[in-house]
């Protein structure tokens, strides 16, 4: 009787693993159709001691990982979770996919797919990604890094839903506490007073809106290469 | 006679050689930081911009021509007092060390209008130097560098001011640091008026300034109430038209402190040198 209850747990297990990965393949599959991308795209940062105003840019993106934002001004972009979820996703051997819990995410019904890295010496601890089981792309994740802290994203989808490309992507991230002496800033008159309920905010946001996606159009490499 | 003796005030400065170390000191130095900015800027701006980057990533061009500017004009604004006040603290007793002061005195125009036309002559110094280092800091930095998005740092974080949005604030920053070297060239010129030598007035300044600076900076409470009244806490007051709300109450009072002093230190000079025995 013992042997037929682990038997039956086994199985199940497998089949949840299985599951996973058949949902993890149905997204890359969408992702396989992709060689190169680009897209405009509006950034709006809220991040703690950090004043920008949102800024324009231009996205360009090709296969395996080439990735570069364009723009006039200076932008910022979190260091992680814009184009290595999907790169990673990609490496079946690199980690094991576990089935977890469902969640309805903005009327969407999703699973949660737990990713655990099998390299234990990358920047990757644990990624879990919320994947709508209707039309298999990824409408939340939350990546846990060895030295970045755990970051949370948002995805909302547009005309590109069949590419598995969003419209918008909303990024939580961990920031650190930034105090520099005022003698270093040269900034000695300040007096601020600090707000209080911003006093020990950690947490920034980051949204990025997506519009005018041009989809395989032959990006050069060109493109990706830095001005010296 | 007023503005004859100014023009006379500007040829004596002008056929010193004291008077070109100035602009010959700021040319040097911002030459050097330029020089540095393109060699290894990339790498100096990640300092500040570091504890942000382990989670985040910039874009755009950190390093251009209006960070340099800015970089120079908070590296340099300690400095150039010490080159103003060698030629303003050499002003008075410049003439009293050489026996010339005599002769001057004895001309047909009054003591008061002596001390306002080399106050004048000192001001004229002042803002040509100020000007030279904005051309170099700000015009020279962005042709070699290119425009671009303002980093500033704060102690409490970064702002990053868009590039439109740059230039007027350099210009009334520019403004406000020629105001309170304006009170530094006034002060050494005070100081002058007491003095039978050169030496005295200039290094006078430029311990006054040491001091005042390093209470300014110390965050000692016993302090806290004659800070806001030293003249160097506002020398640094350029640097609030880069904040992300522009504290005007405080620029304005910033403004009034160094008018005052500047006030303050020409009565004590006209009413120092209108007194003066002239026995050189």
């Amino acid at each position: 009787m013992k042997n037929l209850v682990f038997l039956f747990l086994l199985f199940s297990m497998s089949m949840y693993a299985q599951k996973a990965e058949d949902l993890i393949s149905k997204i890359n599959s969408k992702f396989e159709t992709i060689k190169d991308y680009s897209a405009d795209a509006y950034i709006k940062a809220d991040i703690p001691m950090l004043k920008i105003l949102p800024n324009a840019a231009v996205i360009y993106f090709k296969k395996k990982d080439k990735f570069k934002i364009e723009s006039k001004g200076i932008t910022v972009l979190p260091k992680q979770g814009f184009t290595e979820l999907n790169h990673f996703l990609t490496k079946k051997n690199d980690y094991i996919a576990v089935l977890g819990d469902s969640l309805v995410i903005r009327d969407r019904k999703t699973v949660l797919v737990n990713i655990i890295p099998n390299n234990s010496g990358g920047e990757m601890v644990l990624a879990k990604i919320w994947i709508d089981v209707k039309d298999f792309i990824i409408m939340r994740s939350q990546i846990t890094t060895k030295s970045n802290g755990t970051i949370l994203i948002d995805y909302s989808y547009g005309d590109q839903i069949k590419y598995g490309l969003p419209s918008e992507v909303k990024f939580e991230i961990d920031v650190k506490k930034f105090k520099i002496p005022k003698s270093v800033s040269g900034d000695i008159n300040s007096k601020k007073k600090e707000d209080p309920k911003k006093k020990n905010k950690t947490k920034g946001t980051i949204t990025i809106s997506l519009s005018n996606y041009k989809i395989n159009t032959g990006l050069k490499d060109s493109i990706f290469t830095e001005k010296k | 006679m007023l503005l004859k003796n100014t023009y006379n005030e500007l040829l004596k400065i002008v056929s010193k050689p004291r008077s070109y170390l100035g602009f010959g000191a700021l040319t040097l130095l911002i030459g050097i930081i330029l020089f540095a900015m393109k060699a290894d800027g990339k790498n100096i701006v990640s300092m500040v911009t570091a504890s942000f980057e382990q989670t985040l990533v910039f874009n755009g061009d950190i390093v251009n021509g209006n960070l340099v500017a800015f970089i120079i004009l908070q590296m340099l604004i300690v400095h150039i007092p010490l080159l103003i006040a060698l030629v303003t603290g050499d002003l008075i007793s410049g003439e009293a060390a050489m026996g010339t002061i005599r002769m001057l005195a004895s001309k047909p125009i009054t003591r008061s209008q002596i001390v306002l036309s080399k106050f004048f002559a000192g001001a004229i110094y002042t803002f040509l130097i100020t000007i030279w280092m904005g051309f170099l800091a700000l015009i020279v930095s962005q042709f070699i560098f290119g425009t671009g998005d303002l980093i500033v740092l704060n102690s409490d974080g970064l702002v990053i001011i868009p590039e439109d949005d740059v230039m007027w604030r350099f210009l009334l920053g520019f403004c406000v640091a020629f105001l309170s070297l304006l009170t530094v060239a006034t002060l050494s010129i005070c100081l002058s008026a007491f003095a039978e030598n050169s030496i005295g007035p200039i290094v006078s300044t430029m311990s006054i300034i040491i001091v005042f600076t390093i209470i300014g900076t110390l965050e000692v409470s016993a302090f806290d109430a004659i800070k806001p009244y030293l003249f160097t806490t506002h020398m640094v007051a350029w640097r609030s038209y880069f904040s992300d709300q522009i504290p005007y109450a405080q620029i304005y009072f910033s403004i009034f402190v160094l008018v005052a002093h500047i006030a303050v230190l020409l009565s004590i000079t006209l009413f120092k040198f209108n007194k003066k025995d002239i026995t050189s």
